[in-house]
């Protein structure tokens, strides 16, 4: 029984369709990020939830009841913006209290709940203080118990993390997973980031155009992409093509590549030519020869790059470019120079078809 | 020495400004306190008869309380229109928006005598006898574009999630308006009422075409006094006019801080 419906909706700003009937359903308790480039409906569908977009056609529903016709302060969700949007001639305290005191809470009781979202979000002391004497991952924190004091249905997260510096970002993306869980608040967390999205979702529902691409958990998202967008989209590509030599049978083929036949899982017509991703670390390179079951073929280092734990190797092999990236604990970079001849190969199972027909 | 003679220009400068400013007020002042009929300055002797002479003068006194009250409302009602349309401006986009924009802002263009005449020959059409309300009225229209000015100028970069989010947290739109955007708006809010109430308070030009023989606002009492005598009286009302000013300062100091009211933006 899924706990957040979204059916069928639509939202269009001057003719333009920015969300095109999108569907998705969120189990309670879960954390599922939209994860797109910019434009891609994301922030408008957030904003559709939270009530500060009108919906054109279709219906959200909460715990059973449809909500998308009530104005945004009656329906109980917590938001936490990107520019933290704290009410800045007031306390931390004040801030946090605000919506108990719309409430009608008591006052004991309001000051007891505010202290503990203070103290979850591991800000006590902090009470007095105004928004701008702090910095800016304590103003998403105390944004994060603003938003989770007054105990909403859903936790929506817009971009939270985007104005703060890498370091903190990362720490601050565990924190609100770890507070997420605690809490076992039903969260959507919208992001362009992709790393960030892999990192803390129960899954990833990529948009693009207006449309969920795929909704899946984050390693189904990374190593089973249902589309050549998701599949460019997350994580980096190579873009290979292979022709098709003979049929070994249902989801059997042999194709060439680069002049090397190999068999891979996939149905195919004889003579065609496919399109497949395959992910700079799934390619490997050695100096000699490689075994069978993987293909070999020749090619140049046209530029390598040192990345830390890893060198990014740019090949060329017949007048096509490949990015291979090798851990630099597998192979010795000081080994390979540009312009060095080596072997690349990968294994079939890494190949990403895709659903370009050509 | 590179260093130095800027710096000692940059002081010299700006005593100079500072004298530029303050003179005509200290001259004001130490004048009222002169012993003899006439204006003079130095002042020759030292009394505070100018002031204890007031008495005699019940209508100095009356023009004061005119003014004041002309001012207070003035700034009240025009400080409430003024806030409203800056919201409107600032935030919505509407058929006939720039048309609006222009026609409050025009009365900083065009001289304040043409819009004395004009006022004078509208309120005798419409059969608008002099009273505290018309002049309110022309001092709304005067100073509805110094609020919006200063208005706009806090509402330009004001983060509206911070209404959201007021929202997102149950509140409703009169709340949100009343709880978060005015306070955070205030310090234009305020100037731009302070603004009004000095504008309408000061104003000769607009109200000599307005006033009769009952409703004299303080400037033109004052004006038109000085066209027939010319003794210390009206320096010694000029300085009661001055020494509130300076208490009203300090209190909007205390308050909110000078620095505060005139920063556009809020920090």
């Amino acid at each position: 029984m899924s706990y957040l419906c979204l059916e069928n909706l639509v939202k269009t700003f001057n003719k333009t369709e920015v969300v095109k009937k999108l569907n998705l359903e969120i189990k309670q308790g879960e954390l599922v990020s939209f994860l797109g480039p910019s434009g891609c409906g994301k922030t408008t569908t957030l904003n559709m939830i939270a009530g500060f977009t009108e919906v054109d056609e279709g219906k959200i529903v909460v715990d059973g009841k449809p909500v998308h016709l009530l104005p945004p302060n009656k329906r109980e969700m917590g938001m936490v913006f990107q520019n933290y949007a704290l009410f800045p001639h007031m306390t931390v305290f004040d801030n946090v209290a605000y919506g108990l005191k719309l409430s009608k809470i008591g006052k004991s009781e309001t000051q007891r709940r505010v202290l503990e979202a203070l103290e979850m979000v591991r800000l006590s002391g902090y009470e007095k203080r105004y928004p701008k004497e702090l910095s800016g991952g304590q103003q998403q924190r105390v944004s994060l118990a603003r938003a989770l004091v007054i105990k909403p249905k859903l936790l929506l997260l817009d971009e939270p993390l985007s104005n703060l510096d890498a370091k903190l970002r990362q720490e601050m993306r565990e924190e609100i997973v770890e507070i997420q869980k605690n809490v076992g608040i039903t969260t959507i967390f919208v992001t362009h980031d992709q790393e960030e999205a892999l990192a803390i979702s129960d899954r990833i529902a990529v948009m693009y155009e207006g449309r969920i691409e795929q909704a899946d958990s984050p390693v189904s998202i990374y190593n089973h992409p249902k589309t050549d967008f998701v599949s460019r989209f997350i994580g980096e590509v190579n873009q290979i093509q292979g022709k098709v030599t003979e049929i070994l049978g249902t989801h059997q083929s042999k194709l060439n590549f680069y002049g090397n036949e190999q068999i891979v899982a996939v149905n195919a017509m004889k003579n065609a030519e496919m399109d497949f991703f395959i992910r700079p670390e799934n390619i490997q390179i050695s100096l000699v020869e490689t075994n069978d079951r993987n293909i070999g073929f020749k090619a140049k280092v046209e530029r390598k790059m040192f990345l830390g734990a890893k060198t990014r190797y740019i090949l060329k092999a017949q007048n096509k470019h490949l990015i291979a990236d090798i851990s630099n604990v597998v192979l010795n970079s000081n080994l390979i120079h540009e312009g060095s001849s080596v072997y690349a190969a990968w294994k079939p199972e890494h190949l990403l078809p895709s659903r370009n027909v050509r | 020495m590179k260093k130095r003679l800027p710096k000692i220009g940059f002081h010299f400068f700006c005593t100079i400004i500072y004298v530029f400013l303050l003179a005509p007020i200290v001259v004001v002042l130490m004048s009222s306190l002169t012993a003899t009929d006439y204006i003079v300055f130095p002042p020759k002797g030292l009394t505070l008869r100018w002031y204890v002479e007031l008495v005699n003068h019940p209508e100095f006194m009356q023009s004061f309380m005119l003014s004041v009250f002309v001012a207070l409302g003035t700034s009240l009602i025009s400080t409430a229109i003024g806030t409203l349309t800056s919201i409107a401006i600032v935030r919505h986009q509407f058929k006939g928006k720039t048309a609006i924009v222009q026609l409050v802002g025009s009365p900083l263009l065009i001289p304040s005598v043409v819009f004395g005449v004009a006022l004078l020959q509208f309120y005798s059409w419409i059969g608008l006898a002099a009273s505290p309300a018309a002049l309110i009225i022309g001092h709304i229209i005067l100073t509805i574009p110094f609020v919006m000015r200063l208005v706009v100028a806090s509402l330009v970069g004001f983060d509206r999630s911070i209404e959201q989010a007021a929202m997102n947290l149950g509140a409703g739109k009169f709340r949100v308006f009343f709880q978060i955007t005015l306070p955070i708006i205030k310090s234009g809010v305020i100037a731009g009422a302070i603004f009004s109430f000095i504008t309408s308070f000061d104003d000769l030009t607009v109200a000599l075409f307005i006033v009769s023989t009952d409703v004299v606002t303080l400037p033109v009492r004052i004006f038109t006094y000085m066209q027939y005598q010319y003794d210390p009286i009206i320096t010694s009302v000029s300085s009661i006019m001055i020494l509130l000013t300076i208490v009203l300062m300090i209190i909007i100091e205390r308050v909110l801080g000078v620095g505060k009211v005139f920063a556009s933006k809020n920090q």
